[in-house]
């Protein structure tokens, strides 16, 4: 072979070593700097330009070597364990919620539930071979897209329990929206750090206005530890203290205008209600004190015992969707169901603390972001499914067709950023370096 | 005087490590300090650093992150961490054994062939 005499044809030799295709840009562009700087020592020195890159690339060693080895450290790192996890569960889900409403009036259609999997498979596929360093390039367009999504389905999408049915699950998005937010605010000191916060408000704006409580909550927990977490890291280049007291400020005045609106009535019968749903038995309270009826009724393994001639359906108000958990509960036993909560929290808390290694910051905001909205959903579901009826609630992978086509997609987000974590780099203002591809014919193995 | 390559390459990973002891660096820097300090005797190639950095990357023996370096120019520049500074200290360590060990070798091999 030719030794090559440019540093194009240097970094295109070494590319076409590596099969990674998504790694070579993001490995020869290290290598490019380096043969810059080494060419500028030449010219320093006195040699010619064409002489100095000449000498520049001989002193680099062997291309084919040097892309062999890079090849062979970096690999993506195929999540299968976890994708099968997710699917497994998202299958079981969507059994169990067929199943277990087959014959009632408002059952869940089978063949929507089909097509809400094929969806969801898409979803998670499409999610986990995505680059992550292309949401990286353009993180606030994609926050603000998201944006707009929520207010457009706002406008368009048909009410359901008076509120627009669509914008629930734009919704659950808002907290890697709101990690795209934070991570284009990093290292631009007192101005990022403001910024940060006021990114916070139209997303959460959107959650009180639709209204999504849930949502809501769920934003506000999230965007909350993701600020902590960037103060904490120095990511804004703002004293640790000054930025976590302005944070905890923000927090206490948030919590001291809710407490003044619970005072002056503003959700008190709501909040009293779920405490206390035996107040109100037959109103308010109905559905809480059901949920405790057929809690008493359920056995640890096996369908439970309501009386003869009850029926389920009727007895508890939404049981195939937010209370689909306390029907698993009822009709095949509590062991079945912390089982899968135990697998559904643990998937959680799997990817949390696998997120929390990751080399990107954008990497490891986005997994955050995603695996707390899992975990959140989970424990406001056990809350709502133990008669706590504050809020509407689904259960991730279990309740509804649109809920697990989101999870899936969530879940998926975060095993792309495992896969890709290898080639991680944090985004430079400098371009990689545009090869030109020398035609030619080659078999060989290439990682999507 | 010529060192064989085969001396130097399995104490590679000891010597960058032991550069970036000193301070964050990237890797033409690397090259750079290494020759200064052996007095040119070490001339690590840009194809040998690459693959080993990010070998150690891997490991978690040292990270690495974007900074503007003096020249104007965005660097990769490499820090050694807690798990590297470690990792250092056990292999200074084997390596001064296996010095000694040469040397008393080395030293005895005369009375040997004497004897």
């Amino acid at each position: 072979m030719q030794e090559p005499e440019s540093i194009r044809a240097y970094l295109q030799a070494v590319e076409d070593q590596i099969r990674w295709k998504r790694a070579r840009p993001v490995l020869t562009r290290e290598l490019a700097r380096h043969l810059e700087d080494q060419r500028d020592a030449f010219i320093a020195d006195g040699a010619q330009p064409e002489d100095a890159e000449r000498h520049a690339v001989e002193d680099m060693g062997d291309p084919v070597a040097l892309g062999a080895e890079l090849d062979r450290v970096h690999r993506p790192r195929p999540q299968w364990g976890l994708l099968a996890l997710t699917l497994a569960l998202a299958l079981a889900g969507a059994f169990l919620r067929v199943s277990l409403t087959a014959g009632w009036i408002d059952g869940i259609r089978g063949d929507r539930t089909l097509l809400a999997m094929i969806l969801g498979t898409a979803a998670l596929l499409g999610m986990y071979f995505l680059d992550i360093s292309r949401l990286a390039r353009r993180p606030r367009m994609i926050y603000l897209a998201l944006l707009a999504a929520g207010i457009v389905s706002w406008y368009i999408s048909p009410t359901f329990n008076a509120v627009p049915y669509y914008t629930r699950y734009i919704i659950l998005t808002y907290p890697v929206a709101y990690a795209l937010w934070l991570y284009s605010c990093w290292e631009k000191g007192w101005t990022g750090f403001l910024l940060a916060i006021l990114g916070g408000v139209p997303p959460a704006l959107i959650a009180a206005m639709t209204p999504y409580l849930m949502g809501l909550l769920l934003f506000l927990f999230t965007g909350l530890t993701l600020l902590l977490y960037a103060v904490w890291q120095n990511w804004f280049g703002v004293p640790r203290r000054a930025a976590a007291g302005c944070i905890l400020a923000l927090l206490l005045s948030v919590t001291g205008i809710l407490a003044y609106l619970v005072a002056q009535g503003f959700g008190a019968s709501r909040l009293e209600n779920a405490l206390h749903p035996e107040l109100d038995p037959l109103g308010r309270g109905y559905q809480g004190v059901q949920i405790h009826r057929v809690l008493e009724a359920s056995r640890w393994v096996g369908e439970g015992d309501l009386g003869p001639g009850v029926s389920f359906e009727r007895f508890l108000p939404e049981a195939a969707y937010d209370m689909i958990p306390t029907t698993l509960i009822y009709h095949l036993g509590w062991m079945p169901y912390i089982l899968l909560t135990a697998l559904t929290l643990g998937l959680s808390a799997w990817l949390l603390l696998r997120g929390l290694r990751q080399k990107h910051r954008l990497g490891r905001l986005t997994v955050l972001a995603a695996s707390l909205t899992l975990a959140l959903q989970c424990l406001s579901s056990i809350l709502l499914n133990t008669g706590f009826v504050l809020f509407s609630a689904s259960y991730p992978l279990l309740s509804g067709n649109l809920h697990a086509i989101t999870d899936m997609a969530l879940i998926g987000l975060s095993l792309s950023v495992f896969r890709g974590d290898t080639i991680a780099r944090e985004e430079s203002a400098e371009p990689a370096p545009r090869l030109r591809r020398i035609k030619r014919i080659r078999l060989k193995i290439e990682y999507d | 005087m010529e060192i064989d390559k085969s001396l130097v390459s399995g104490s590679m990973s000891l010597l960058v490590m032991k550069l970036l002891e000193g301070g964050d660096l990237y890797g033409y820097q690397m090259i750079e300090e290494l020759r200064r300090r052996s007095d040119d005797t070490f001339r690590l190639r840009a194809g040998t650093l690459y693959p080993l950095l990010h070998g150690l990357e891997e490991k978690g023996c040292v990270t690495a992150y974007e900074r503007t370096a003096e020249n104007g120019k965005n660097r990769r520049y490499y820090h050694l961490t807690n798990q590297g500074k470690k990792a250092l200290t056990e292999k200074e360590a084997a390596w001064q054994t296996y010095a000694k060990a040469v040397g008393q070798v080395l030293k005895g091999g005369t009375c040997l062939a004497g004897a």
